[in-house]
């Protein structure tokens, strides 16, 4: 009861501070596996950003965006998990990454493995500066925590 | 715009809302995609105003497993702009006396200009949004930016600290757009341009037509106040 109290209090009683701070903003980057003592060598970003968008794509994405919303509710899984150390926001980016794994037609036989880990980008100065925050157990593409 | 007219626009434009939400949803297996297939069903009998106060009820109920299901907002501010909007409607309908349902309706339209307001003084008090740095830095590293290219825009200080001041103006002197019905009506033109333009270099296209759902209260409101008194 009290959970669902304090999920409802900012939807009635919202505070609108958009954009008050611009904070270190995440990253998710994985590395598939193909043990389990591999030590990963090749981070790939999780839904990278396009290099260029045509104004036509940006016009459809007003009806239908569901990767880039998808993306930005990851960030803000990264940005709670680093808060509170949720173990819903872990699950949730693993979810996430072997559902776009596997739509990639990547042959988990190979690779049964991924790792990822959280990298946070921020201006010191005039300086972007990277930071990793977080690096995740191994995980099994069918199972669970395998170290 | 009488109250009735516009709780009905309303509802019309928060049941399309919902359903371009939820189709997003229909292409993530599992729970999700159960919880948003229930509320297409819900947003459809919403937008032909079938059951209109049952429906908004359920949406509720619905909105606190989905907020339950994500641990909080899926989509930030503008779900809770959504739930908002919904809470409202909902309770508008179980009022029984006219004077509550106007109240119910008038802080919606208050919440939807505080949102721009306090938007605008959290920036303004704020150095680095003064001085064009947060924007800069908004599209140099920040999630946002729907391109890569659109990060080079970082390049452009001058200009960037221009639009700072031109958002942060504009949101803080929003609330004064209702006092004429033309200025309001100016006011939500540019306000929905604003919302347009997020959309299409931040990707933030739930906030365009959750915003615009609120605009009936508004104008509503603006009415009520300045014109009926």
């Amino acid at each position: 009861m009290l959970e669902t109290v304090k999920l409802l209090l900012p939807v009635i009683i919202p505070s609108w501070r958009f954009f008050d701070t611009i904070a270190p903003s995440p990253r998710i980057e994985f590395a598939l596996l193909k043990t389990v003592q591999d030590i990963p060598d090749r981070w790939q970003e999780f839904c990278p950003r396009p290099a260029h968008l045509p104004i036509s794509s940006m016009l459809k994405r007003l009806f239908w965006n569901p990767h880039w919303n998808e993306a930005l509710f990851l960030v803000s899984c990264a940005e709670r998990l680093m808060e509170n150390g949720a173990d819903y926001s872990v699950k949730e980016i693993v979810k996430r990454i072997k559902t776009g794994v596997e739509k990639r037609g990547v042959n988990s036989m190979v690779t049964p493995y991924l790792q990822f880990r959280l990298v946070f980008v921020s201006r010191e100065g005039e300086q972007l500066q990277k930071y990793i925050t977080f690096t995740s157990p191994v995980y099994q593409y069918a199972g669970g925590i395998v170290s | 715009m009488s109250l009735d007219l516009a709780i009905r626009v309303t509802e019309i434009a928060l049941a399309m809302a919902f359903l371009q939400q939820s189709i997003e949803h229909m292409q993530v297996p599992g729970d999700e995609r159960h919880l948003f297939l229930l509320r297409i069903i819900l947003s459809i009998f919403l937008l032909f105003g079938f059951q209109a106060q049952w429906v908004c009820l359920a949406l509720g109920i619905l909105g606190v497993f989905i907020l339950k299901r994500f641990q909080g907002p899926y989509n930030g501010g503008s779900d809770r702009m959504g739930m908002l909007i919904l809470c409202c409607l909902a309770l508008i309908h179980f009022m029984p006396a006219l004077r509550w349902q106007e109240y119910i309706f008038g802080y919606l339209a208050m919440q939807c200009a505080l949102s721009y307001f306090i938007a605008g003084w959290v920036k303004i008090v704020n150095p680095e949004w003064r001085n064009g740095h947060a924007l800069q830095d908004v599209f140099r590293f920040s999630a946002y930016p729907v391109s890569e290219s659109l990060r080079t825009w970082a390049d452009w200080p001058r200009l960037l600290c221009l639009m700072s001041w031109v958002v942060m103006l504009f949101e803080l002197l929003f609330p004064l757009a209702l006092f004429s019905h033309i200025t309001l009506i100016t006011g939500l033109v540019i306000a929905a341009g604003f919302h347009f333009a997020n959309a299409c270099l931040l990707g933030l296209n739930r906030f365009l037509w959750i915003w615009l759902a609120a605009y009936p209260s508004i104008l509503w409101l603006q009415e009520r106040i300045f014109v009926h008194g």
